[in-house]
């Protein structure tokens, strides 16, 4: 091995352990990589505030066959909301009702 | 010719020799470090055995992030029967909650930096197929990225994101498939809504990320209230932020099952959370409540019976 040659070598190899050392330290990553940490650490804003709950706010799920008719009178299934309205013939879902192991 | 790496014959120091084999040293702890940190950081499979069974925009998991996760275990533990699996790392500590052996929810340690005008929550994961086409929508849609897709072994690959109006939640594509749909049992997850100030733009938002069907809900107090449902199933509703809701802050808000919403808010007083909204009748004919653990994470209560969900049950 002459000697240009031997350099060249021990200092791409010397660049080689240096790269996978601080690929090391930088760890994890995101796109792709398997994170060592947890990508969650964050709180939320906050400033809950829920006055003006009570009766007649309804917030949980309906029971199955639940009328979808509408108090106020207005048409179902309206164009003027920025979603798209399930089929009026559809009816109101529920939560399951199977129990776990039946 | 001679240099700092090499010898008069060419060829390599006894010096340079010794800090190649010095590097290599630090090459190989590095390694080892990262694998055993990566290791240790599993969190458990959300089903087992691993089903095939894949729920699109079903509610699938839940994690709090608190500043005290052993405040939180004694309360959840004692409230509502939650045992716990810790999970360490040399920078996280995560305790996996279970419920008769299944995985109810996860606890995450986090400080509260001094001064930090923020609040612990129960961030709601959401099922999808693929995280990186979810990232894709959502960024479409007006959402925002808070942390970008991570793989994590045995669970699969999360994100976390704000929708328009600043509700935060996560997506999930699990590795085990996802649970299937049952009635929850007391003291599970069973209901999320998001409060939030428009349902109708934001049930938009939610419909064209998740391919919801979207019902609107009669209410008998004058604002919106939206359900989104899949397979049949309903998974959330929308609501209108009561009162002043310029005021108040979009958010997801997950409800346990429980058999009597007024006994466990009295249990979560007595246990140094707080009630938020007291015990009161729900459209489907139940009580709901919302209420706060000791460190401020608010979450819902809500009395359902195995009645509630067949068809024509009154």
């Amino acid at each position: 091995m002459n000697a240009p040659a031997s350099r060249r070598s021990i200092r791409g190899l010397t660049a080689l352990l240096f790269a996978a050392i601080a690929g090391c330290v930088a760890g994890g990553g995101y796109d792709g990589g398997v994170d060592v940490g947890y990508g969650v650490d964050f709180y939320d804003v906050g400033g809950y505030d829920y006055g003006g709950w009570g009766p007649g706010y309804g917030v949980g799920p309906p029971r199955r066959g639940f009328d979808r008719g509408r108090p106020d009178g207005r048409e179902r299934g309206a164009p003027h909301t920025a979603y798209r309205p399930a089929s009026p013939s559809r009816s109101m879902p529920s939560l399951p009702s199977r129990s776990r192991g039946r | 010719m001679s240099s700092r790496y090499c010898g008069h014959d060419g060829f390599p120091t006894r010096a340079s020799l010794g800090a190649l084999w010095s590097l290599g040293v630090l090459w190989g702890i590095a390694t080892m470090a990262t694998a055993a940190a990566a290791a240790t950081f599993v969190l458990p499979p959300l089903v087992q055995p691993a089903s095939r069974e894949h729920h699109e925009g079903k509610v699938i998991w839940a994690d709090l992030v608190t500043p005290d996760v052993a405040g939180a275990k004694r309360f959840y533990g004692e409230l509502l029967g939650w045992t716990f699996n810790d999970i360490h790392t040399g920078t996280s500590d995560y305790s996996v909650a279970l419920l008769d052996g299944r995985p109810a929810g996860g606890l995450f340690q986090r400080a509260m930096r001094p001064g930090e005008q923020r609040q612990p929550a129960w961030l709601t994961f959401i099922s999808v197929r693929d995280v990186a086409a979810a990232e894709r929508h959502i960024l479409a849609q007006g959402g925002k990225v808070l942390s970008p897709p991570r793989s994590y072994p045995d669970r699969g690959r999360q994100a976390v994101f704000a929708d328009p109006q600043g509700a935060v939640f996560a997506v999930l594509q699990s590795s085990s498939g996802d649970p299937e749909d049952v009635l929850a049992a007391p003291g599970e997850w069973i209901w999320s809504s998001v409060i939030t100030r428009d349902p109708d733009t934001d049930a938009a938002f939610y419909q064209n990320v998740f391919g919801y069907e979207v019902f609107e809900i009669p209410s008998t107090d004058g604002s919106t209230h939206v359900l989104l449902s899949t397979e049949d199933y309903a998974r959330a509703s929308l609501n209108a932020l009561p009162g002043d809701g310029a005021k108040r802050h979009p958010h997801w808000l997950n409800f346990v099952r429980v058999n009597s919403a007024i006994d466990t808010a009295a249990r979560v007083e007595a246990l140094g959370g707080r009630v938020l909204v007291k015990p009161f009748r729900d459209r489907h004919g139940g009580l709901v409540a919302v209420v706060a653990d000791p460190a401020g994470a608010p979450f819902g209560l809500l009395e359902w019976t195995d009645a509630d969900s067949k068809e024509g049950a009154k």
